[in-house]
């Protein structure tokens, strides 16, 4: 992203047993980003957050440049949640800490944000994965032919944001580097949540302590809206926004919108 | 050399049009299935087997899919026990190599080091353990297994299948995929040590277990021999060189779709739609995404994927749409009169320096009587040619049952070793 500076960090956890790296950009009060399933891209949104606060955004085991392996040395989610909750605390982060957290990040804020009830004092979760309702199955991202992904992340495949992330760059090793890039991560994540993505968040979710924005698109076709008051009904005092004409992503296909929400929510 | 007989137990009254509307793994609609084929196929399948017993082969072979149409042998170890028997009792002395089971998808191991105990005792020592990595789909789909955890999972499995049949006492397993207090398995096999093949693709990952564990590596050509048995078998002799082990014959195996006529047009006419029954309708009707879901390759392995796409694969992304002639010309059959059925495999063997040959005779929607004739002809005027062949024969069989002329040795170890390192 053109103008933006990432700072990089990297810390031991698991007693040794895998480094966890962080990007950052910005200054100000920290804000805590967990990415999604496909890996960490620094996009306008959180270019945007970056002027206000230090965006601290750690690269899920597994998708770390040069360290593919890192994955293999953590077993399960418990082990997963614990990695994530020692390296933030590892960073000494200075003064109350934002969360925000899109789909398959979405889940591990609010797994970290139950786990630790002092550790966030805001929480933003952008169409979170973690709950499983019958009647509302959640589409398997992970199998999805690339050819269908736009359809099922967008309400309009075709808008500006959805065409960025799904032009390829010219270059055909910065292509095939991406491409596998995305794959891998895909797996990194899918290891948590597979085959279905509901592994007791709901039993854990009205441990949340913070006050929690919950955000998503009336049209996401990856997990439906109804979500949103599943998670709302329980998480105590949350607040749940419904953005209409607008998918999976609601931070780069509705983005002034979300903007709009997520700083007022953060500003309290 | 080696000659086994194979088949996998396909349904074989789909419509003509199944392979545009349907997938033949996972979700293929079991509405469409006739009770009274599914019987029938069973019944064709266990005489095609006892067939080929009967006719000179050395070994006859099965395996398993789960949740798939172009294979309903769910679980081989059922027809391993059927065989196993009618065999022993009829007196033919034939390896029972059960392709699979995968122990990529495989919760409870133990289960299967029993499973196969058994056979082996059943058989009185004919059993020859076979244990792929297993199809992705299968795994993560229909056992539940995250990608990424296929291999690690088929590992473990593995190591404690081969511990729990050697080991004499009982003993704790604290694996990360399985926690027992007690493994001390009733019957152990007959066979100290017992052959293992693994199956593979062209994995060189896969290759260097095989070898440094001493398990035999079976190769097959539905990809289009032509197209992927070259570089495939030439992948496993720069492994096997890396390694520093010797390249006997015997270690390896190739499966290929056999189909013998009187003439080469003959048997191009009366094979040619049942091979595209079984490509189209079969291998083919499964979508390349099931096969490769993300985080059952590593890294590396996609980045391989993506540079060298059509490689490993042959003509797999035609399979659906196939035609009778580009399946021939690919290779991935081997159709024609006794003479240039034995020309090409014994090109094969002495070739690729192949001194197993595992031939399919049953595919697709032959029926039963195409079945028989295949194996006739095949056993009256091609088995004499191949057994004339050497290829292997001045080396020790170390993965062939010691009843039936093998001298089998340990296998393993490299995995215990690095498990031990870990």
């Amino acid at each position: 992203m053109a103008g933006i500076v990432l700072r990089e960090r990297a810390v031991e956890v698991g007693g040794g047993r895998l480094t966890m790296r962080f990007r950052t950009a910005g200054t100000g009060p920290p804000l805590v980003y967990l990415h999604p399933a496909a890996g960490l891209h620094f996009d306008p949104f959180l270019e945007t957050l970056s002027a206000e606060y230090t965006v601290i955004a750690p690269e899920h085991p597994g998708t770390s440049a040069g360290d593919a392996d890192a994955i293999h040395a953590i077993d399960d989610l418990w082990d997963l949640v614990l990695v994530y909750e020692e390296a933030i605390r590892a960073l000494d982060l200075e003064g109350p800490v934002a969360a925000v957290g899109q789909s398959f990040g979405g889940m591990m804020a609010a797994e970290l944000a139950a786990h630790r009830p002092d550790f966030f004092e805001r929480l933003v979760l952008l169409a979170p994965i973690g709950l499983w309702r019958e009647d509302l199955p959640i589409a398997n991202w992970i199998m999805t032919p690339p050819e269908e992904l736009p359809a099922l992340l967008f309400r309009d495949p075709g808008c500006p944001a959805a065409q960025a992330m799904f032009t390829p760059p010219e270059d055909p090793g910065e292509a095939l580097a991406l491409t596998a890039g995305l794959v891998w991560a895909l797996g990194c994540t899918g290891k948590f949540v597979w085959p279905i993505p509901e592994k007791g968040l709901a039993k854990r979710l009205h441990r949340i302590a913070a006050p929690t924005l919950i955000v998503w698109g009336a049209d996401d076709a990856l997990i439906p809206s109804a979500y949103a008051r599943e998670f709302g009904g329980r998480i105590v005092g949350s607040r749940v926004e419904i953005l209409p004409d607008c998918g999976h992503i609601p931070q780069l296909e509705r983005g002034a919108e979300t903007l709009a929400l997520v700083r007022g929510f953060l500003a309290g | 050399m080696k000659i086994v007989a194979f088949a996998q137990n396909q349904y074989r009254k789909f419509p003509d049009d199944f392979q545009d509307r349907h997938e033949g793994t996972v979700t293929a609609p079991w509405s469409l299935a006739e009770p009274g084929e599914i019987r029938a196929a069973f019944r064709d399948y266990l005489d095609y087997i006892m067939q080929a017993a009967r006719s000179g082969f050395d070994g006859v072979a099965f395996t398993e899919h789960a949740q798939t149409s172009y294979d309903m042998i769910a679980n081989p170890s059922v027809i391993g026990g059927a065989i196993a028997y009618a065999t022993e009792t009829e007196g033919l002395d034939v390896a029972v190599y059960p392709v699979g089971r995968s122990l990529g998808k495989a919760r409870e191991p133990v289960r299967v080091a029993e499973e196969y105990a058994m056979i082996d005792c059943i058989s009185g020592g004919r059993l020859m353990a076979g244990f792929p990595v297993g199809l992705m789909f299968d795994a993560a789909i229909n056992n539940g297994v995250p990608p990424i955890e296929v291999r690690h999972r088929y590992e473990e499995n593995l190591r404690l299948i081969l511990r729990a049949w050697r080991d004499p006492e009982p003993f704790a397993w604290n694996g990360r995929f399985t926690q027992l207090p007690s493994v001390n398995i009733w019957p152990r096999p007959l066979q100290q040590p017992l052959p293992v093949w693994i199956t593979g693709v062209g994995n060189p990952a896969t290759m260097k277990m095989a070898l440094e564990n001493n398990f035999g590596f079976n190769y097959f050509g539905w990809f289009g021999s032509e197209l992927t048995a070259g570089r495939v078998f030439a992948r496993f002799r720069e492994v096997a060189d890396g390694v520093g082990i010797d390249a006997n014959p015997n270690r390896l195996a190739f499966m290929a779709s056999v189909c013998v006529g009187e003439t080469d047009e003959e048997a191009e006419r009366v094979y040619g739609p049942h091979l595209e029954y079984f490509f189209n309708k079969g291998p083919g009707a499964t979508q390349v995404g099931k096969l490769a879901i993300p985080g059952g390759i590593s890294l590396p392995g996609i980045r391989f994927l993506l540079e060298d796409q059509a490689g490993d694969f042959g003509f797999a992304h035609e399979m659906r749409h196939a035609s009778a002639e580009r399946i021939f010309e690919v290779g991935a059959a081997v159709v024609g009169s006794p003479a240039t059925v034995a020309d090409r495999l014994i090109g094969i063997a002495r070739g690729y320096g192949v001194g197993n040959l595992v031939v399919m005779l049953k595919m697709g929607s032959m029926p039963r009587d195409l079945v028989s004739d295949n194996v006739a002809r095949f056993a009256e005027s091609v088995l004499p040619r191949l057994r004339a062949e050497t290829v292997g024969d001045d080396l020790p069989h170390r993965w062939w049952p010691e009843r039936l002329g093998g001298s089998p040795e340990p296998a393993g170890a490299k995995l215990d070793a690095l498990a031990g390192a870990a």
